[in-house]
């Protein structure tokens, strides 16, 4: 056969190099091609990652066994020589940046698993990359600013098998930089400076919130064909609000970065809440990051033995809280209790007396109260259970003003007492508990010292917070409430207003685990009426304006812009069927009952809510086939489209 | 130690007698309420007024033999109390301070906890459960000695622990409850505080022969303020009635709800309730259940999406005012006037932690209110008309319904869902009894059996060859004492050991005597032995937390004195460096009875035990075959089954877990 000149660009010789030029037969398969290339080049190194482009036809030539007949390549073609694996700047959901090499050839979908498992996130299903929203960049300064962990060095072969050195996966372990990547990873963040939340981007509507969703890779084909360039940057997000199979204990990374992603969805209002719901998110963010401060990821020694040794530790946690031991017992027997003078006062009564003092006992679950100090011994003037009562703060530090109030249940009603303490310590104290009495607990409970504890320092949040607000130094003890709250609430209160309602909302969560205060967050997210609904901007056959589409992980919702409501409900699990007609754009589906609805797409190719319906039904498949293993060639199948056939 | 085994033995001998003078419908609740605290009689009869006066007959004879019971057990406390406590040389030697303990309790709340489980059983079960315990009672007095100051400080710790926690039960409430039947007859019940009322339950499916289906529930009235409300399973029964008022006429119904768990049967009616009735109706039982998956199963409660227009009476005022509400996971909320649905434009109505939601009667008429479809939020305690109550009215009853489901699952969650798989479970379980039962007198003994009934189809998931020990056992009728039958797995040794079981029956430590039994265990052993060790680590652990069984979880509380010394140290020494004495006794047993076979058994166990020795010597009884049982049986049981009581199932339950999941990889 007649041999012909094929020139390639390698790019290993630098972007100036001329192509290099090999003779070649159309009977010649690529791995030919590739040796030729390589010894022609006289460069030594590993060139196990590199593969061959096809520009004209944006085409990776990966079956080294083809000829070039095969792929139908001629001297006209434009080949370039390079690695499947390049750099990229990947933006994780906690905001940070990281650099890693990402594969280039094989589709997007493999590209996250391979991420994912450097990363040890398990289900990469459940992710994807999506083309970042651009910045507007005022200072170069910050810019600098930007701490970027690097992981380029990272081998790729130990990746592929990642085993597991202190709860880490090995290639972690390597150096005192790698371990800082890894706890980037595996830590939560530190709440953001109000001023961070303040300027990003926040969607003022669902039409906004529909335009994210434009930004999906598409899962079936690879990043080089969907232009993406050596280190461009990528986000790296939780795609499909479906999380299976989520364990703390394997699940490090995965439920940090999910608790992230949830927690800057809550800020820059993506998905809404009520006022008290934000309180208790903000609640729980003081509470998950004082936690994290105090109790520093432990990384787990040996798999194996973790599950013997969590028992052990529940079996012993368990034990103190039954007070196994006698001397915690004989604690509880003398039972600890406040003796002070406090002021008292009943709004109920319509006397104009105010604040009478008293000598105040606090005793088990119940104030008593007496005339003096020295009367004490007899029978009280009157003895208040505060079993099942409710407690507000009613505290001004400048003011000097530390009150409780207490609505005390009653046969015949509730009612209304405050106690007045006269310093901060005093206040910290009863409040304390009277926080643990309405919820049944003792002052021998454990949890009356961290009680304390964290009563005072909302205490001292309110001090610093009064001064210049903008000093947001983020030590543990003095958040800046607003870095808590979604900017909306930093109009609405000044920091001082929003502690007591954060500290309302805290004592509730106050003795989670960092692990169950995460847990927690994630389910009250996934708890709220508009959680794991992504929005596409559509028009439906036969309508003239458009509508938003919700894609949801068990549903397709409707809503119509002009009334901003949902006005229909379609579950997958009565679909019947579904089309794409690719040169209209357009999408049809079809339900039990004749029910058929067709549209095309405005905000978002019609791949991506093709790729995102087909997504949700392989996610639900998971459940069923208990298999570990990804059934990759099934989610091509639901969402590839014609190109995956 | 003879002082108390006389004791003990006279003990059994008088719930003999109580038993065989009782009808077989009193006799159940003995064993069950006898949970030994001081009862406050007085908190019962005060606080429930007439009920006492009301009470029939046979009321008060079950009554009485309750009371008997439960004085016998204060008694025998005491002196086991006494004994422990002044007779320091008794307890340093290793073997008696557990002895004592387990047999003080057993007889008295502490037997009743692991007891109940097995006779609920149907006696079968125990006979096998008393063999197999029978023979380590020596080898942990051996292994003790090694550290003897160690253990004389372990035994006085104990000893306090002890002393402390009976101070604790004599705390515990006790109150004498009237259920009221559909048929207007009624039914007197002692509760403990500590009960549920899904035990409370199993009693009353004891008691009446009902069918003990899924609707069945316990229904509190406030006439004062007309309304109504079912008490959920997980709810403890005492607290709610504590707050009733001295005088009150409120009442506790016994009743089939459908509303009750209406929203796991079909919930496409609460879930989609916008779509039209048709559909609803017409609903595949596979999408219900995915419907239950998705809102049940998840790592999320899903409440599900109400809203509507409902009428509010405003605090104290007259008038009805018409507001839109929205429910979510968080509370009640509505939307002020002029402002959109959107979430952050919500004001919060109300929240959950504090109030229950009742059905209102006669609204319209109390209140004016413009229809008969109320619910109502209150805080338990308000027993009186109050501007705290909030009425809220529905246009019709099937709307009122959603709402008042809608706000259990935001309040009650999880639990919500569990209840109604236990009650499932325990539904399919008594159907299937009545079917087999023969001689209700036998099984008159075991009141608290219903909750044990449930254990079954449990055990055939995990241990499925077992069940065939139960014909042989049956025969031994008196069994009710030798409670420790939690340990299923002995059945199958049981033909060999009957003999011995009537003899236990009459004395308290059914279990010691054994000792001599152990030819029949091999044999056992041979052809069946990984079975039986594994049911009763399941059984003892496991059955506390699902079934519960009314009398032995209070005991079983009540009663941890007496196991958490064993307990304790089993907890400990784990985390600690294995503080030798607690965990050596239950290791050494194994070795005196049969040491060889120990040994294959141990391979298995894998190799973490060394480290945390405690922790192993719990797993083995379970993956051990049959030597490790006579292990757990004597000591461990008791000690289990006291300690557990609260938490010791759990432990024990997620040990198992976990070594099973490791197993498994």
């Amino acid at each position: 056969m007649a041999a012909w000149d094929l020139s390639v660009t390698v790019e290993d010789l630098g972007s100036d190099a001329p192509p290099v030029t090999i003779s070649v037969a159309s009977d010649l398969h690529v791995g030919g091609v590739i040796v030729k290339l390589v010894e022609k080049t006289q460069i030594k190194r590993d060139w196990s990652d590199h593969a061959l482009w096809w520009e004209q036809k944006q085409q990776w030539l990966l079956r080294t066994a083809w000829t070039l007949e095969k792929y139908g390549i001629h001297a006209d073609a434009r080949l370039v020589f390079m690695p499947q694996h390049k750099p990229i700047k990947l933006g994780l959901p906690n905001g940070k940046t990281l650099q890693l090499k990402a594969c280039f050839s094989n589709p997007v979908f493999q590209t996250v698993m391979g991420i994912c498992r450097m990363l040890n996130i398990r289900h990469p299903e459940e992710l994807s990359l999506l083309r970042p929203v651009e910045e507007k960049k005022k200072k170069k300064d910050k810019d600098l600013a930007e701490e970027i962990y690097d992981l380029t060095e990272v081998p790729l072969s130990s990746v592929s098998r990642p085993c597991l050195y202190n709860g880490m996966p090995a290639h972690f372990a390597d150096s005192e930089q790698m371990e800082d990547v890894y706890k980037m990873l595996s830590i939560t963040q530190p709440p953001p400076a109000p001023e961070v939340i303040a300027k990003q981007y926040r969607p003022a509507s669902v039409v906004d919130k529909a335009h994210i969703n434009g930004r999906w890779l598409d899962s079936s084909r690879c990043l080089k064909k969907q232009g993406i360039q050596e280190n461009d940057r990528l986000w790296l997000r939780f795609k499909y609000y479906a999380f299976y199979d989520m364990d703390p204990k394997y699940d490090v990374v995965r439920l940090t970065q999910l608790y992230e992603q949830a927690r800057w969805a809550i800020l820059l209002e993506d998905v809404d809440c009520t006022e008290e719901e934000m309180m208790l998110f903000g609640a729980l963010q003081y509470h998950i990051n004082k936690v994290s401060l105090t109790e520093p990821q432990t990384l787990s020694s040996s798999a194996a033995l973790d599950d013997l040794e969590s028992a052990l530790m529940s079996l012993e946690v368990k034990m103190e809280g039954e007070s196994s031991s006698a001397s915690e017992m004989l604690e509880n027997m003398t039972a600890p209790e406040l003796n002070d003078y406090l002021k008292i006062f009943r709004p109920k009564r319509l006397t104009l007396k105010g604040y009478k003092q008293y000598w105040f006992k606090f005793q088990d679950t119940s104030i008593s109260y007496f005339k003096s100090k020295e009367e004490s011994i007899g029978e009280p003037i009157q003895q208040i259970n505060l079993k099942g009562c409710e407690v507000a703060p009613d505290v001004n530090v400048t003011a000097q003003k530390f009150l409780i109030r207490l609505l005390i249940p009653a046969p015949e009603g509730m009612n209304e007492v405050y106690l007045r303490c006269e310093n901060e310590q005093q206040y910290a104290q009863w409040m304390a508990g009277c926080r643990l009495a309405s919820k049944g607990k003792s002052l021998a409970d454990s949890s009356f010292q961290s009680e304390i504890q964290s009563i005072r320092s909302f205490l001292a949040m309110q001090k610093t917070n009064s001064g210049s607000s903008n000093n947001a130094a983020a030590s543990d003890e003095s958040i800046n409430t607003h870095s808590l709250v979604s900017p909306r609430y930093h109009k609405k209160y000044k920091p001082k207003q929003l502690t007591p309602r954060i500290l309302d909302a805290y004592q509730n969560v106050a003795q989670l685990s960092l692990t169950d205060a995460l847990m927690r967050f994630l389910q009250i997210w996934q708890a709220l009426p508009d959680f794991g609904l992504s929005y596409v901007v559509v028009r439906f056959k036969g309508s003239r304006k458009d509508e938003v589409l919700g894609i949801a992980p068990n549903r397709l919702i409707r809503i119509d812009l002009g009334v901003g409501d949902v006005v229909k409900t379609w579950r997958y699990n009565n679909m019947k069927q579904w089309n794409v007609n690719w040169d209209i754009k357009q999408m049809a589906i079809e339900f039990e009952g004749n029910v058929n609805i067709a549209f095309g797409c405005v905000t978002a190719d019609c791949k991506i809510v093709h790729e995102f319906i087909g997504g949700y039904i392989f996610m639900s498949t998971r459940s069923r086939e208990k298999s570990d293993t990804l059934n990759e060639e099934l989610f091509h199948k639901l969402t590839g489209g014609h190109e995956a056939l | 130690m003879d002082d108390i085994d006389a004791m003990f033995s006279d003990l059994l001998g008088e719930m003999d007698l109580l038993t065989q003078s009782l009808g077989q419908e009193t006799l159940p609740p003995e064993p069950l309420r006898s949970p030994k605290q001081e009862i406050d009689f007085s908190i019962g009869f005060t606080g429930l007024n007439a009920s006492v006066n009301e009470l029939e007959d046979n009321d008060l004879d079950a009554l009485m033999a309750d009371l008997v019971a439960d004085l016998n057990a204060t008694e025998e406390k005491l002196a086991a109390e006494i004994q422990g406590l002044d007779v320091p040389p008794p307890s340093s030697s290793s073997d008696l301070p557990p002895p004592p303990k387990g047999l003080s309790h057993q007889p008295t709340s502490s037997v009743t906890s692991p007891s109940s489980p097995g006779n609920n059983y149907s006696n079968s079960v125990t006979t096998p459960s008393s063999s197999t315990a029978s023979p380590l009672p020596p080898p942990p007095p051996q292994s003790a000695k090694p550290t003897m100051e160690e253990i004389e400080a372990q035994l006085k710790a104990d000893k306090i622990k002890l002393a402390l926690e009976k101070l604790k039960e004599a705390k515990v409430k006790k109150l004498v409850v009237k259920v009221l039947m559909n048929d207007g007859s009624s039914k007197t019940l002692m509760v403990d505080e500590r009960q549920t009322v899904r035990e409370v339950l199993d009693n009353l499916f004891e008691k009446t022969h009902c069918d003990g289906n899924v609707d069945w529930s316990l229904c509190e009235t406030n006439y004062e303020l007309q309304l109504e409300r079912t008490f959920e399973d997980h709810e403890n029964l005492v607290e709610p009635l504590l707050a009733w008022t001295r005088d009150s006429e409120n009442k506790v119904l016994f009743q089939e709800r459908k509303d009750k768990f209406e929203v796991f049967k079909n919930p496409q009616n609460f879930y989609l309730w916008k779509k039209d009735k048709k559909t609803l109706k017409d609903m595949k039982d596979k999408d219900k259940e995915l419907l239950v998956q998705e809102n049940f199963c998840g790592t999320s409660i899903i409440v599900p999406d109400l809203e509507g227009v409902l009428f509010l009476k405003e605090d104290g005022k007259k008038a009805w005012k018409q507001r839109l509400f929205q429910l979510r996971a968080s509370g009640i909320y509505y939307v002020p006037k002029g402002k959109t649905k959107s979430s952050r434009d919500l004001v919060c109505f109300i929240q959950f932690d504090n109030v229950n939601v009742y059905y209102g009667k006669d609204v319209k008429n109390r209140y004016k209110a413009p229809t008969d479809f109320c619910f109502v939020l209150k805080h338990p305690q308000i027993q009186k008309e109050s501007q705290y109550i909030k009425y809220l009215c529905c246009d019709d009853a099937w709307t009122m319904n959603l709402w008042v489901t809608g706000i259990r699952i935001a309040k009650y969650g999880a639990s919500l869902y569990e209840n109604y798989k236990t009650a499932e479970k325990k539904a399919a379980v008594s159907s299937a009894l009545w079917t087999n039962r023969s001689t209700p007198s036998s099984s008159s003994s075991s009141t608290p059996s219903p909750t044990i009934k449930a254990k079954a189809p449990a055990q055939a998931n995990g241990h499925a060859p077992k069940p065939q020990a139960g014909p042989p056992l049956q025969g031994i009728g008196n069994l009710p004492p030798p409670p420790p039958n939690d340990f299923l797995p002995p059945p199958p040794p049981d033909p060999v050991l009957p003999p011995p079981a009537p003899s236990l029956a009459s004395k308290p430590a059914p279990q010691r005597q054994q000792p001599s039994d152990l030819p029949p265990p091999p044999l056992s052993m041979d052809s069946l032995p990984p079975p039986p060790p594994p049911p009763p680590m399941e059984n003892s652990l496991e059955d506390p937390p699902d079934f519960l069984p009314p009398p032995p979880p209070p005991t079983s509380y009540s009663s941890l004195p007496p196991p958490p010394p064993p307990a304790a140290g089993f907890g400990r020494n784990p985390n600690q460096s294995l503080p030798p004495p607690p965990p050596e006794p239950e290791f050494l047993p194994p070795p005196p009875p049969d040491p060889v076979i120990l040994a294959p058994g141990a391979p298995p166990a894998p190799p973490p035990p060394p480290p945390p020795p405690a922790p192993v010597s719990i797993q083995r009884p379970a993956a051990q075959p049959r030597k490790m049982p006579p292990v757990p049986p004597k000591r461990t049981t008791p000690m289990l089954s006291g300690g557990g009581g609260g938490g010791g199932g759990d432990f024990m339950s997620e040990l198992m877990f976990a070594m099973k999941k490791r197993t498994d990889q």
